[in-house]
């Protein structure tokens, strides 16, 4: 071998074996860090950043993004948990897994001689043949389960989260909010645009006072104490520039000779704004919103009509609410004609609009928007963090409802779908005389990592219970009277198996097949991989630098 | 690694020497001079030998990738030969040349960028060995002329002419290109598709070249690769802004280069005020200036309005967003400046440079003009059905990641290179090893009419090819040296198509199973790859300079 000689590059090269096992290796570890935190039962992570903030959260994506992840391999699985967040919102931790397990077991199968292109294509082949069975034979029709059936998704993906205990209470929550938001688009298609319900977050109190308002909660409060806390039929004009003292531009300079003309310079500063304040209030608004600020002296032309001003508000917030109000989001004032107006047609209305005090903050809360509803979510907790983690489980399980809305076929969960999976590509591989039937094995091998884990997290027996389940899986699919029982998954509390459709343990189905698909990708990704080169950071010093020569001397 | 073992094997024996004069020490330089142009060839070999070695197992439908972690940290995963060597950082000036090289086949062909670097590699090493049995480098150089010619005659005689409206066998070869990819499992999509793209931009009965400029690639992460698209007019990655217009039928398009912002002068300027009414005056005179912009736009028809980015003033500021929402305008700003090009061409229209030239002829016209989301939260600007007879269309590649989009778009680079190939030179050749092994085989009976250094250098030359078959099998997990030995038999036996069938993992007639290449691809490889080993050969002395 000594005529390869090493390739000379910038930087380290690595390849064959060691790269796989080093990747695999990474991997690995990166799995093994979600691994607890899976399931009903599964635990959380705290994490602190170098300025000491702390995140304590259950979340893969969200414990990954927070990872400094230097492997590339590993940070091919900290995308992926980030994909999976994005996509579909759920099922972070058990994509991770999955894709890691897969890793594991070609490894060792590359170590028996076994091409990575075979693997590869067996990997392919079993995904495609997964997701085949997932839709034929694993997903019932929402519409069959009736309302409880979004409730129970909604329940399923808060149970291994911190409200988990609250879950009747939260699913509620959840289920009320989606079913004010969803709508049925041009195209038929149900749709249900879940980044529209605002979540508020606010310490104190307990999980129990979170609440759910028909109406869109604001987090800011009037501008000034003088004004009215409390509007009945609002006229809400959203506006997107400052009320301000009028400043001249950079480049203009303002040049007097006469003392008297400074004054009328300052007042026809402050009489701009008033202006505009008028055209305003004239139109009949009786609620200001604005992204920009108000200047105090300008405040008292709204005390003054008796309507209620709030500044600074997030543009994305002001432009939800003009649109669930049917206002027009302004902004400027002027017309075509060159003129400055506003028209009665920009402003929206609203039922009543009331500023109301939790915790310690105030919050401004519109209610009986004419145009769309609105739904917000208020979440209280002990702390920060714990509110902060209850947001997250907020939306895990918002995506998951929206999902079961929008695709309309739910799983069942607890270890189901890849018992059943695990036992029917067994069958499947046996099937196949080809050099890829090792790989579908491996395939299906790798899917009982997820009820393994789900019970050895529950402290239970894993060999045992996965075994019953097995057996279940297995009578299901080669007994005909016994076919009921491929509802069958994991009870953790009591550790037992029983039937997860009856007891309303339900995942997305969308959810499942995407996470299959996603894992697979990136197990294939990273299996491709046979060479892995790093280049080394250029030296910060230049040595032709200008600095460099200056200190040197060489000027 | 047992298939290592057999590639290093036809060189054992020079290993020895190539350890002992590789390193130039520099205590006995002044005894050694004779021996230095040896040594810097053998060097400079080793090192080109080394790149090729790098990049040889992604060669072919089952080769692997790489994964390149560059200077920022920033992860790239591909196979396509090119980037490979682009990323790489060689620094070793022979090295260089095989980058250089790789990089000419792709702007040449587009295609066999991989091919080209190993095919290079198995030339140099056969180089090496002539030159330790002491034929003299000139020798060896001319020999290789003289191979490449009757290699590039041999493969034109095997070469089947091809018809550009036989868009099957068209399909059949962008497939082929796309099967060795990451995106392979899309192959039945993107084929068709580059093909179609193509043939939207030529007359397929009088063109001889096509000027890939006048498609469009364009990448945006969203959705999967499977909701890549083939857009007859222009997609625009830019999103339109928000003056609550998102569709608009019958457009008629201007696109712009002046911004919609207060004038700045060239200089420094400052405006006095020294009164009151000024104040005023300065801002209604803003508001005139930019409302009688919008008014010109509105005026001379446009109801879709493109903007070239700026620098250094905004190009559209609140002001003149808030009258073109009035105006129902649909406004989509920061167009590159290299997309102007491409842009006015399809639309037929005039890039308008300043207000006085916004009239009505200068604007381009399009059925539909529509923001789409395409996943993810994305969103893109396509503009269709242009009335003008540009020959141009867009593909809107899709991948859920980046790293997915970005290798989507660079397999389609090559697919549509591989066509372009095929309309230079109409002629098609079967693929997986095949047209390699009949030229060895060619070669070597060639070499047997010549005596002296020449025929063998030829020989050499002829066995050199076989590294393509060979690192195909390799790549496939199949045994090399049987798969290699039984081409060659088939071939002697006359069967001219036969070919590695890596799904089959056996040797059948290749172009059954629909793998072809253009002939241009495997000319221009072998030309490109014998003439770097020239070139190479022809260097005695490297020089440092500061």
């Amino acid at each position: 071998m000594t005529t390869t000689q090493s390739i000379s590059l910038f930087g380290e090269r690595e390849k064959g074996e060691s790269v796989r096992t080093q990747n695999m290796t990474a991997a690995v570890a990166i799995a093994n860090i979600v691994k607890s935190s899976l399931g009903p039962v599964g635990l959380d992570k705290m994490l602190v950043d170098e300025v000491g903030d702390v995140t304590v959260t259950n979340d893969g994506a969200t414990i990954l993004k927070l990872l400094e992840v230097e492997h590339p391999a590993a940070k091919v699985l900290c995308e992926l948990a980030q994909l999976q967040d994005e996509e579909v919102g759920d099922g972070t931790t058990s994509v991770v897994i999955i894709a890691a397990e897969l890793l594991r077991a070609a490894n060792e199968l590359i170590k028996q001689k076994i091409h990575p292109t075979t693997i590869i294509n067996g990997y392919k082949l079993a995904c495609k043949e997964s997701v085949k069975f997932i839709q034929d034979n694993l997903s019932v029709p929402a519409a069959d389960l009736g309302k409880n059936c979004l409730l129970n998704v909604a329940k399923t993906s808060m149970s291994s989260k911190i409200i988990g205990s609250d879950k009747d209470f939260f699913s509620n929550i959840i289920v009320q909010s989606c079913e004010l938001i969803r709508f049925t688009n041009t195209r038929g298609e149900p749709k249900c645009p879940i980044k529209t319900i605002n979540v508020l977050k606010a310490h104190g109190k307990s999980t129990r006072e979170s609440m759910f308002i028909k109406g869109y909660a604001l987090n800011c409060t009037v501008a000034s104490q003088l004004m009215p806390k409390s509007i009945k039929n609002a006229k809400i004009a959203c506006i997107d520039f400052s009320l301000q003292k009028a400043k001249m531009k950079l480049g203009v300079q303002v040049l007097v000779d006469d003392p008297e003309k400074l004054d009328a310079i300052r007042q026809r500063e402050s009489d701009i704004t008033k202006e505009k304040i008028q055209l305003i209030l004239n139109s009949g608004a009786n609620v200001i919103l604005t992204t920009g600020g108000i200047d105090d002296m300008c405040l008292k032309y709204f005390v003054d009509a008796g309507a209620m001003a709030v500044r600074r508000c997030k543009k994305e917030d002001v432009k939800r609410i003009a649109r669930a109000t049917g206002a027009t989001f302004v902004a400027s004032l002027s017309n075509l004609e060159g003129e400055e107006s506003f028209d009665a047609a920009f402003l929206g209305s609203a039922e009543e609009i009331s500023q109301a005090r939790i915790c310690d903050d105030e919050l401004i809360i519109i209610k009986g928007t004419k145009a769309k509803p609105a739904a917000s979510i208020i979440l209280r907790g002990a702390n920060d963090i714990y509110v902060d983690e209850m947001d997250r489980s907020v939306h895990d399980s918002l995506c998951a409802v929206k999902r079961v809305i929008e695709s309309k076929a739910v799983v069942p969960g607890g270890g189901c779908v890849e018992a059943a999976l695990s036992i029917y590509l067994e069958n499947f591989a046996t099937s196949l005389g080809s050099r890829e039937q090792l790989a579908i094995a491996e395939f299906a091998q790798a899917m009982l990592v997820i009820p393994k884990t789900l019970v050895v997290n529950a402290a239970k027996d894993s060999t045992e219970l996965v075994a019953k389940l097995r057996a279940f899986h297995n009578a299901s699919q080669t007994i005909e009277a016994k076919k009921g029982f491929k509802w069958i998954g994991l009870d953790l509390e009591n550790g037992k198996c029983r039937d997860n459709k009856e007891a309303g343990v339900l995942e997305p189905a969308m959810s499942k097949i995407k996470s299959l698909k996603f894992a697979t990708e990136a197990a294939i990704t990273i299996l491709r991989i046979d060479d892995m080169i790093k280049i080394y950071q250029p030296s910060k010093e230049d040595p032709n630098s200008y600095a460099n020569a200056v200190r040197e001397g060489r000027l | 690694m047992a298939t290592k073992t057999a590639t290093a094997k036809p060189s054992a024996p020079a290993a020895a020497k190539v350890a002992m004069s590789g390193g130039k020490s520099g205590k006995k330089k002044q005894f050694r001079d004779k021996e230095k142009p040896t040594d810097i060839r053998l060097s400079n070999i080793e090192a080109a030998k080394a790149v090729a070695d790098a990049i040889r197992t992604s060669l072919g439908p089952k080769g692997m990738d790489k994964m390149i972690q560059g200077k920022t940290g920033d992860v790239t995963i591909t196979n396509d030969g090119a980037t490979i060597l682009k990323e790489m950082q060689v620094f070793h000036p022979a090295a260089r040349m095989l980058v250089e090289l790789s990089k000419a086949q792709d702007i040449e062909a587009g295609d066999g960028t991989t091919s080209v670097v190993v095919l290079c590699g198995a030339l140099l090493d056969a180089a090496r060995k002539l030159l330790q049995r002491g034929i003299h480098p000139t020798t060896i150089s001319e020999a290789f002329q003289v191979a490449q010619n009757k290699a590039v005659e041999v493969l034109t005689g095997i070469a089947q002419p091809i018809k550009l409206s036989d868009t099957e066998s068209l399909v059949k070869m962008a497939s082929t290109s796309l099967n060795s990819k990451v995106v392979s499992q899309y192959s039945s999509l993107l084929a068709p598709l580059s093909v179609e793209a193509i043939m939207n931009i030529i007359d397929p009965a009088t063109a001889t070249n096509v000027n890939l400029k006048d498609i469009r690639v364009v990448a945006k992460v969203g959705g999967t690769v499977e909701d890549t698209r083939l857009v007859k007019g222009i997609v625009l990655t830019q999103k339109a802004q928000a003056t609550g217009v998102h569709r608009v039928e019958r457009a008629k398009v201007a696109l712009i280069q002046f911004c919609l912002s207060p004038p700045k002068t060239d200089m420094d300027n400052q405006v006095v005020i020294s009164d009151y009414t000024q104040m005023d005056r300065i801002l209604r005179e803003e508001r005139a200036y930019i409302l009688d912009l919008c008014k010109k736009i509105k005026k001379s028809g446009a109801n879709v309005l493109l903007i070239q980015k700026s620098i250094l003033r905004d190009a559209l500021n609140d002001m003149a967003l808030h009258f073109l929402t009035k105006m129902k305008v649909l406004v989509v700003k920061d167009i590159e400046r290299d997309e102007i090009d491409f842009v006015s061409r399809t639309l037929g229209c005039r890039p308008i440079a300043t207000v006085d030239h916004m009239l009505p002829e200068h604007l381009g016209q399009a059925d539909l003009v529509e923001e789409i989301h395409i996943g993810g939260g994305n969103k893109v600007v396509s503009i269709t059905g242009c009335q003008t007879n540009a020959k141009t269309c867009s593909i809107l590649v899709q991948g859920s990641n980046k790293l997915l989009a970005e290798e989507a778009e660079r397999s389609i680079h090559d697919a549509l290179c591989v066509i372009r190939c095929l309309v230079k030179n109409k002629n098609m050749i079967a693929g997986g090893g095949a047209p390699e092994v009949e030229l060895s085989i060619k070669l070597a009976q060639y070499a047997a009419t010549l005596s002296g250094v020449e025929s063998h250098c030829i020989k050499a030359f002829a066995d050199a090819l076989e590294i393509i078959p060979f690192t195909l099998a390799e790549n496939a997990g199949l045994p090399p040296i049987n798969i290699v030995t039984e081409l060659r038999n088939r071939h002697a036996e006359g069967e001219a198509m036969a070919g590695i069938n890596v799904k089959k993992c056996c040797i059948t007639n290749i172009t059954e199973e629909n793998v072809l290449q253009p002939l241009l691809v495997s000319i221009s490889a072998i030309t490109l790859a014998s003439e770097t080993v020239r070139s190479i050969l022809k260097i005695d002395d490297i020089v440092n300079t500061r």
